[in-house]
């Protein structure tokens, strides 16, 4: 095989997972609790700066040189606390909206994305700077002609084993069977001894939690981070989920992919392409929604007897 | 084991219910009729807590729905059959049935055990276990919807008009399986529109008008009333 198109395959495969895990969280939130959280890609990017915090913490307090294990239990305790910080978003804010229009929500997450973005610029040390954000690894294994950064493996392996856990709990565990039932059906749920609002924080807290992972991944693959991150990375996600099919796992997956598909293509194909890829993406975004306007998985919502 | 007393409710500033009082006893078989609009489905979500009354009391087992909360209904012995059913489509016929056994916090029964007398009252349940409960038929489905209700082995079953969409012949099967979870000793209020079917396998009756009760009776003397007469027969 061409060392470029083996080249070119890893990129796909490293976007489309960093891509995935915050489209899952767009996908999830909507599916189960019939909101569109646009703030997501802002609380996901919380997490690298959460990280940098705990790094700092460490490094000043504790081991001067910490290493990869510092930046291991950095993005653990940023996964953490970014999921406890989604719950904290759904209690006070999003809470408020259950009853109300979905356009209501929708208004009131998006100016939250703008209130997490201003808060993480006004509270991190000169925050309206990029940070510097550690790689983890700048290993790279040599495959012949083709480069492998050790990091891009990474990436693949945490993204397809959050996946798989993601599936295992949704369709395996009690918990997965209650969080099921509740996005089909509140009211019977609540009938079934399940509590809607205890259902809806596990929810938050799991896609918070791997939209970290994400942000995480996004700012170590481009080596730094900035408040702002959060837009872009959000709405490319929210767009994997809704060319996928909004509500759906697997659509976020397949539409993370297609994006990134195109992101690297574009990148590789065009000169100049970096410059252009938001362009061809979001074009994708219009071209799908207009032949397909439920998404490429996405299913007629099941009618109710 | 269920006590209704001079609930009222409204939807917006549109009254509801009136004054409704009813009673189900222990081990009784009720049903409460009314035409279309008479607020039969406000009065199910009322008893389930699902929408507060604005005044009077909703007591199951003794305890005041309102301060229990529609979740510990289950854990007091209720099953419900709501309208259309409500079973969560893309969960199996299994998936169903469980959460409705573990929402009754019932330790000395097993899931499996449960499963196996379902299977016993409604054969069709016992090869459809795995599959999805919204690619049923009606029919099968309105079956699942009573085994959901029965599953946890509740003192009192509440269902609201289960035999709406059934064909003739299935209402005939599906209340001769009412009749039996009547003669097992357990409380039912059946809500119906279907008076006739319901004033013969209950003991006594309610008729809903316009959010209150027009009238109440052993089912004998209901079925030979001029008011019911002339609505339904």
């Amino acid at each position: 095989m061409d060392a470029l198109v083996a080249q070119h395959l890893l990129n796909w495969l490293v976007l489309g997972s960093i891509y995935t895990l915050v489209a899952l969280g767009f996908s999830l939130l909507f599916g189960v609790l019939d909101v569109i959280h646009f703030s997501h890609g802002d609380v996901s990017m919380a997490a690298p700066f959460v990280a940098l915090a705990v790094i700092q913490a460490v490094t000043v307090t504790l081991v001067p040189d910490g290493g990869t294990a510092t930046l291991i239990l950095a993005i653990l305790a940023a996964t953490l606390v970014v999921g406890l910080f989604g719950v904290l978003v759904d209690w006070l804010v999003i809470r408020r909206f259950r009853a109300a229009p979905a356009m209501m929500a929708l208004v009131a997450t998006v100016a939250l994305g703008t209130v997490v973005r201003e808060l993480i610029r006004t509270l991190y040390p000169q925050g309206s700077n990029p940070k510097p954000f550690p790689a983890l690894t700048t290993e790279v294994l040599r495959l012949g002609e083709v480069a492998v950064p050790v990091f891009s493996l990474i990436v693949i392996f945490v993204s397809v084993a959050t996946v798989a856990a993601l599936f295992w709990l949704l369709n395996r565990t009690p918990v997965g069977l209650r969080i099921r039932a509740v996005a089909e059906d509140r009211a019977v749920a609540r009938l079934m001894a399940i509590r809607p609002d205890r259902i809806f924080a596990i929810t938050f807290f799991i896609a918070s939690a791997i939209g970290a992972v994400g942000a995480v991944f996004f700012a170590s693959h481009a080596g730094v981070v900035r408040f702002d991150f959060g837009v872009q990375l959000g709405l490319i996600g929210f767009s994997a989920a809704v060319i996928g099919g909004l509500g759906s796992m697997q659509g976020a997956i397949l539409g993370s992919l297609l994006i990134a598909g195109v992101d690297t293509t574009v990148q590789m194909t065009i000169p100049d392409g970096a410059s252009y890829r938001l362009v061809f993406i979001f074009a994708l975004v219009i071209l799908v929604l207009v032949l397909k306007p439920s998404g490429v998985l996405g299913k007629p919502v099941f009618e109710k007897v | 084991m269920l006590e209704m007393e001079r609930v009222n409710t409204s939807y917006g500033t549109v009254p509801m219910l009136r004054e409704v009082s009813l009673r189900v006893g222990e081990g009784e078989m009720v049903c409460l009729l009314g035409p279309n609009g008479a607020g039969k489905s406000t009065t199910f979500n009322a008893i389930c807590g699902l929408l507060r009354a604005e005044s009077g009391q909703v007591r199951i087992a003794g305890r005041d729905v309102r301060d229990c909360g529609t979740e510990a209904l289950a854990s007091l012995g209720v099953g419900f059959v709501p309208e259309g059913r409500r079973l969560f489509p893309t969960l199996t016929v299994r998936e169903n049935l469980r959460l409705a056994f573990d929402a009754a916090r019932a330790p000395a029964l097993e899931f499996a055990a449960q499963i196996e007398k379902m299977a016993q009252l409604f054969p069709r349940i016992r090869e459809r276990l795995d599959q999805r409960s919204g690619t049923m038929s009606g029919g099968e489905q309105a079956m699942v919807a009573l085994a959901r209700a029965l599953i946890g082995e509740p003192r009192l079953v509440v269902m609201d008009e289960p035999s709406l969409g059934l064909s003739p012949k299935l209402i005939d099967e599906y209340f001769q399986i009412v009749a039996r979870i009547r003669d097992q000793g357990k409380a039912v209020l059946l809500i119906e529109q279907n008076a006739e079917t319901a004033l013969s396998i209950a003991e006594r009756g309610y008729l809903l008008v316009r959010g209150r009760i027009a009238l109440q009776g052993a089912s004998a003397d209901l079925l030979r009333d001029d008011t019911i007469r002339h609505m339904y027969l």
